[in-house]
């Protein structure tokens, strides 16, 4: 084959260009003193590419709260801030992670901003996978401080718990403490059948509604499993048994296949009734699925968060969001656990002056001042994993109306154990782990019911 | 003893001061360059030497190496990891001895490359990249179907079981390098021993002819699918060091994405040298470090998009000027400079080595 010499020229010139960058690259990155390095690692990529500039904002308003950071623009977070300091420290950002909700992304990211780039601090990740391998990473990395983002898998603060991890919000169990609850009291589910994304975020997330409903007295029937990111739901929904054998499903199918999911099971058993369907935040996304209008009124999981609670602390932060980036919205746990984590470490700057590493480990606050904590003055606490114990909230899909959710239960000071039924020597959540036990949970008939956002003092019957 | 042409003298000069560069490179250059482009350059090179040994020797392009790098890494992260309280929560975790894992992650995947190359070897050209293609979807989704083996979760703690002649990579990453470095060069020796025994010349005659070669009774299925098994050991090695490298294995680095990205680093080196393999590793990474690093957060100007565009820019670029890869445009001076009357210009012809080595 013949090639002109232009060509030949351009593709040298094209090659000359990429190695002068890699040698600029090479030379090494050092902090300069008073100086500490963030890197807020988030996904742009894959299935909840959405958390994106949600997470940014939610972190970036904290800056703004707590550091004296300014947004560069209120309509698009990852623009940055400036002027953020604390423990007399100039806090600089290695960069806005992008992930892709796999690991191995993660990992490279991780490479990218905490070890090319030096970061001192890590804030992130999304998901619950991710959150695994960065623990894992955190482990032999001991001197870089990690404040997961928004990833909800159990595993990090709980069989891996690398001692500078810290988790500022409950995992994807604690957030459904209480809904099991709900449902057999409610609408009086004794058997129930389990359909799950066959992944960690997803099997801790189903621990939880499994252990509360079980604790109850309710037993699970069945549990199905489709592969993440199942396009076609038909075989799975089959295995599910009939309407006429249960009394309600649990749905815990995430991203686009929870509306494709509830589809293939009107197709396989006829419409769906909202009495017999819950499940956990996957619901909270359905705005405009056409399965939404026949799910009015269920009851579904929590996110750590209480929509529309009118606390004082509640209302500020929202008022707060609503100032830096009106077009974010609050009440959503993507924005509201990386402005968790984001407080924390300006706190834990503040007390450690500015050092990192251990002193800043050593510093990160074990009790913390929450938007949505209600019990223990607003006070949330961590355990000795370094894991929020936190308030927890039961939601319904609104009966009345446009898709939208209300907040309808309260559950007070859930910790990552669920009374001893999760444990570092025991499994992590998976297919088969927990089985389904009758038991005492802690906040077993203390759900108390929340009505147009106050809490009241009636539990629920 | 043979005079060598003045293109080999500069090849073997340049290949030499690569390797002294490569054994000073911890003095060279910092850490970060050292284990995330180097190391993973010999790694990665690796991977893509058995996929363009297949290819340039064999004429097969084949797409399921980064599958069974990835079942090295899953059958080793299976065998060493430890569960219990801070242990590992996802796969078998069986905590063997990680010698024993060692060898046996690579006896493992050498099997089924026995076994996928024999289902594939009948096949050429579309067909066999379709069956390859398929084989490492088959990997990729078993490893991340199969709970019990780890599932969509990653399986970690894998740097922290190394056998004690590995020793510790957690901690000494200039140790995994030079690792790294040892099996990199060693391959790249056995791949050009290998390439000259009879065995060798055989399979580029099945590579060019392989009716003709059936007809002077060698057993065409039988040299496809033991060069298979052969390549299958080159990845086994390099999936092993992947995981040690990188401490957990995860679906993910056996996913469609993956193999994509080996192939690419084969094409950005040239599809008929074996250096090309490293060479591409090379220009891959640093082009995925570097470019996104640069890339600012609202994507590219005018186009929009992140590093993946760039390496397509970079991926169309090479392939349209030089589709033998960077390997071709090292031959392309040469031939300019042969055109100008300079001594005889070589050929980007894989086949040139081989006439060499026949008396």
């Amino acid at each position: 084959m013949k090639v002109g010499k232009w060509k030949l020229l351009l593709l040298l010139a094209v090659l000359a260009v990429g190695s002068a960058i890699p040698a600029s690259g090479a030379l090494a990155t050092s902090g300069q003193a008073g100086e500490v390095k963030i890197a807020v690692i988030t996904d742009c990529k894959g299935a909840f590419a959405f958390g994106y500039e949600l997470d940014i904002g939610g972190a970036n308003a904290a800056f703004s709260d707590f550091a004296g950071a300014k947004p560069k623009n209120k309509k698009k977070p990852s623009a940055g801030i400036t002027g953020a300091t604390a423990g007399g420290a100039k806090l600089t950002f290695t960069g806005y992670g992008c992930g892709d909700d796999t690991p191995a992304t993660m990992l490279k990211e991780i490479r990218r901003l905490m070890v090319q780039q030096d970061a001192d601090v890590m804030l992130g990740p999304l998901s619950g996978d991710e959150a695994v391998a960065t623990a894992n990473w955190a482990k032999s990395h001991p001197d870089k401080t990690v404040i997961v983002g928004t990833a909800a898998s159990q595993d990090p603060t709980m069989q891996i718990a690398p001692k500078n991890l810290f988790r500022y919000f409950g995992d994807g169990a604690q957030w459904n403490a209480g809904l099991g609850e709900t449902v057999y009291k409610k609408w009086g589910w004794r058997n129930a059948a389990i359909i799950m994304d066959d992944y960690s975020f997803a099997w801790t997330s189903a621990a939880g509604i499994i252990t509360d409903f079980c604790a109850s007295g309710g037993k699970i029937t069945k549990r199905v499993f489709p592969p993440l990111n199942t396009t076609d739901y038909s075989s799975y929904v089959r295995q599910l048994p009939a309407p006429d054998k249960v009394d309600g499903y649990f749905w815990v199918v995430g991203g686009a296949g929870t509306d494709t999911a509830l589809k293939a099971f009107e197709q396989a058993y006829g419409s769906l009734k909202a009495k017999q369907h819950s499940g956990n935040l996957f619901l909270w996304f359905l705005t405009g699925a056409a399965s939404a209008p026949k799910l009015k009124g269920a009851y579904i999981g929590g996110f750590g968060i209480g929509p529309g609670l009118k606390t004082a602390a509640a209302n500020k932060y929202r008022a707060s969001m609503k100032k830096w980036y009106p077009t974010i919205p609050a009440e959503d746990s993507f924005t509201l656990n990386y402005y968790r984590g984001a407080h924390a470490l300006v706190l834990g700057l503040e007390k450690s002056n500015g050092q990192v590493g251990a002193a800043l480990q050593r510093a990160m606050p074990r009790v913390i001042d929450d938007p949505y904590q209600v019990s223990d003055r607003g006070k949330l606490r961590l355990d000795s994993r370094r894991q929020a114990i936190q308030d927890q909230y039961v939601m319904q899909i609104n009966a009345t109306g446009k898709f939208g959710i209300s907040t309808v239960g309260y559950v007070p000071n859930v910790d990552q154990t669920f009374g001893g039924s999760f444990a570092p020597n025991k499994p992590a959540p998976g297919r088969n782990f927990p089985s389904c036990t009758k038991k005492k949970l802690p906040w077993q008939g203390k759900i108390q019911v929340v009505k147009n956002g106050n809490i009241t003092k009636q539990f629920i019957k | 003893m043979t005079r060598l042409e003045p293109k080999q003298t500069i090849e073997r000069l340049i290949g030499a001061g690569a390797l002294v560069v490569a054994v000073l490179a911890p003095l060279l250059f910092n850490a970060f360059w050292l284990d995330a482009i180097l190391t993973q350059t010999l790694i990665f090179g690796m991977g893509a030497a058995s996929l363009i040994l297949l290819s340039a020797y064999g004429g097969m392009i084949s797409l399921a190496q980064t599958g069974l790098m990835g079942i090295a890494g899953y059958a080793l992260g299976n065998m060493v990891s430890e569960g219990g309280a801070g242990g590992e929560s996802k796969g078998l975790a069986l905590g063997w001895d990680p010698a024993v894992a060692l060898v046996l992650a690579i006896v493992i995947t050498i099997l089924i490359s026995f076994v996928f190359g024999a289902v594939a070897s009948r096949s050429y050209g579309i067909y066999f990249l379709m069956l390859t293609l398929t084989f490492g979807v088959i990997a990729n989704l078993f490893f991340g179907s199969v709970t019990k083996l780890g599932g969509f979760s990653p399986i970690a703690g894998i740097d922290s079981h190394t056998p004690g002649f590995i020793g510790d990579v957690v901690n000494d990453r200039q140790r995994l390098y030079y690792i790294a470095l040892i099996c990199a060069v060693v391959a790249y020796a056995l791949i050009r021993y290998l390439v000259r025994t009879p065995f060798g010349l055989s399979l580029q005659g099945i590579r060019d002819e392989p009716l003709r070669m059936a007809s002077l009774g060698f057993t065409v299925p039988l040299h496809r699918m033991l060069a298979f098994a052969f390549a299958g050991l080159l990845a086994a090695v390099a999936g092993v060091l992947a995981a040690w490298w990188n401490g957990q294995i995860s679906p993910s680095d056996l996913g469609l994405a993956a193999t994509i990205q080996l192939l690419v680093m084969a094409v950005i080196g040239g599809l008929v040298r074996i250096e090309g393999a490293w060479l591409g590793a090379f220009a891959f990474i640093v082009i995925n470090n570097e470019i996104t690093n640069r890339i600012p957060s609202d994507g590219l100007w005018v186009v929009g998009g992140t590093f993946n565009t760039v390496v397509g820019l970079v991926f169309l670029a090479i392939v349209i000027v030089s589709p033998d890869g960077l390997m071709g445009v090292w031959e392309r001076l040469w031939s300019i400079r042969g055109r100008r009357g300079g001594p005889s210009a070589g050929t980007t012809d894989v086949r040139q080595p081989v006439t060499e080595a026949i008396p």
